[in-house]
């Protein structure tokens, strides 16, 4: 693991500075110490780690159905996806409406 | 795609409000009528050394070396259509926890006439001290320790040693080091922990909005060019109908209690799912030789854990329907309509092995669990922080030297 993520990011460093990077290419060191840190600490403890049960249960759903309407345009964002994009993060729970 | 009414200020469409039709009969009787407390004989040669073969998942007698097992549970009750599901369906040994029922149950020995009393927190038999029958818990008190069915152990001890020795080996390098020298895998512990398993028939509606990126291009001058996007934005409404088969939720307070930075109970809900559809009915003798932790929950205290479950699965099962908002979604409420479900209470079986750390005046209990039907593993291996952080200064070390080498041979 740790030859894995020395090779990235050496490759990285190498391909930027042989063109002439700049500086900030400095920040790799210390971003390397904790990414090696980060990265071992999950692999030992697995504190992010639960039962997937969104796709290990048996679930029979019928046709989604729903509604689009176009509201609005946005011209000229340099945002490159939609604000407090959720669409994968299931498990983070929105306003509650009653049934 | 069919219509749904227009997009409201900040609501769902409406409803269906109809209330369920409540099943004619809401409780399941999963009692082992077969089975008293007390002493329970070998169906062949009525000796009482009975435990379970975890190799074939078979109840055998110790004496004469006679296997059975009981019948599985979803045999012995009406499953039908979930899809029609309705009301609130409870088995026999899930109903509501009577808190004056004690944990100590008193039974008369058949072979004696002894009294011996069994602590149903911890196990669910004991052995006569004075003519050594065993005596074991079988018939439903409320007091949570007795469920609607369990599930045997089909991983046995050896394999779980191998398992956890094989989880920790990987993780040894920068291990604590009494974590180290006091691993033992053959202190594995079989426990059968406390489930509520749920069938769910269900609708959910989700809305909120999506983006369609319509116009890429670049904006500005020299050094200061920015990437710069069009887009349309779309009012998303979802509404899916389905049903989850099998839902397995804590009914330990303690173990649903999932907070990485007090303990490692994420850990034993990683092994999730087990094969429910196997567990049989009970019969105590299921649990001899193993440990047991008894059941606290009540369905009224774990229906928002099920409802939280729900959700994520109906944004889950609605994901697919907007994948064409390639600039994602956002989803602002979210709505589900429960219209049946039906709770049965279940032992599963857990090899569990425990390191307990206490570092600064913190104490945390470590586990590396073993789901005992699929042999699934996950565990948490505290790390000595030294180690890790040396490892990690050396490499942030070697990186640096490169980046500096390279940045001085280019300039």
């Amino acid at each position: 693991m740790i030859a894995i993520l020395l090779s990235e990011l050496t490759s990285g460093a190498v391909v930027a500075a042989g063109s002439g990077g700049p500086a900030w290419l400095l920040i790799l060191g210390p971003a390397g110490a904790g990414g090696l840190y980060y990265g071992l600490w999950s692999y030992y403890r697995n504190t992010s780690k639960s039962h997937s049960f969104e796709r290990e249960t048996r679930i029979e759903a019928k046709p989604v159905t729903g509604h689009d309407a176009k509201v609005n345009e946005i011209k000229g964002t340099t945002k490159s996806g939609i604000d407090g994009d959720n669409g994968t993060d299931h498990r983070k729970r929105v306003q509650r409406l009653d049934p | 795609m069919t219509n749904l009414p227009p997009p409201g200020e900040g609501a769902l469409p409406a409803a269906n409000n109809t209330p369920p039709e409540p099943t004619a009969n809401p409780t399941i009787d999963t009692r082992n009528e077969r089975l008293q407390d007390g002493i329970n004989r070998c169906p062949r040669c009525g000796a009482t050394e009975i435990q379970l073969r975890p190799s074939v998942g078979m109840l055998v007698c110790l004496f004469c070396r006679h296997e059975w097992a009981e019948a599985r549970l979803d045999e012995t009750i009406v499953n039908g259509d979930l899809a029609a599901l309705r009301g609130t369906t409870i088995g026999s040994g899930a109903s509501n926890i009577d808190t004056g029922a004690g944990s100590l149950i008193t039974m008369k020995c058949a072979g004696c006439g002894a009294e011996v009393v069994v602590n149903t927190t911890e196990q669910m038999g004991a052995r006569c001290h004075w003519c050594r029958h065993v005596l074991t818990v079988n018939e439903q008190v409320p007091n949570g320790a007795v469920p609607d069915a369990v599930l045997p152990f089909a991983i046995t001890h050896d394999a779980a040693m191998v398992k956890i020795r094989e989880f920790a080996s990987k993780r040894r390098l920068f291990a604590d080091r009494a974590f180290v020298r006091g691993f033992k895998p053959e202190n594995v512990v079989g426990v059968y922990m406390p489930y509520l398993v749920v069938d769910a028939n269900a609708s959910a509606d989700v809305a909120g909005f999506g983006e369609v990126k319509t116009r890429q291009y670049m904006r500005g001058t020299g050094d200061n060019k920015d990437i710069v996007y069009d887009a349309d934005v779309y009012d998303v409404q979802r509404h899916v109908d389905f049903t989850a088969d099998d839902l397995t939720i804590e009914a330990s307070s303690e173990r649903a209690q999932m907070n990485a930075a007090l303990n490692t109970n994420n850990v034993i809900n990683t092994i999730l799912p087990f094969d429910t559809a196997n567990a049989v009915k009970w019969n105590a003798s299921y649990l001899t030789g193993f440990t047991s932790e008894k059941r606290n929950q009540d369905v009224a205290q774990t229906t928002p854990k099920l409802e939280d479950q729900l959700l994520s699965i109906a944004r889950s099962q609605v994901a697919s329907s907007v994948d064409r908002y390639d600039r994602g979604v956002r989803w602002e409420r979210e709505r589900v309509q429960v219209h049946g479900t039906r709770w049965v209470a279940m032992y599963l079986p857990v090899w569990l092995y425990s390191h307990y750390q206490e570092r600064g005046g913190k104490s945390m209990v470590h586990y590396i669990a073993v789901n005992g039907r699929t042999g699934e593993v996950m565990g948490s291996v505290p790390v000595s922080t030294p180690r890790l952080l040396a490892a990690a200064l050396t490499v942030g070390t070697v990186i640096e030297g490169i980046v500096i080498a390279m940045l001085g041979a280019s300039g």
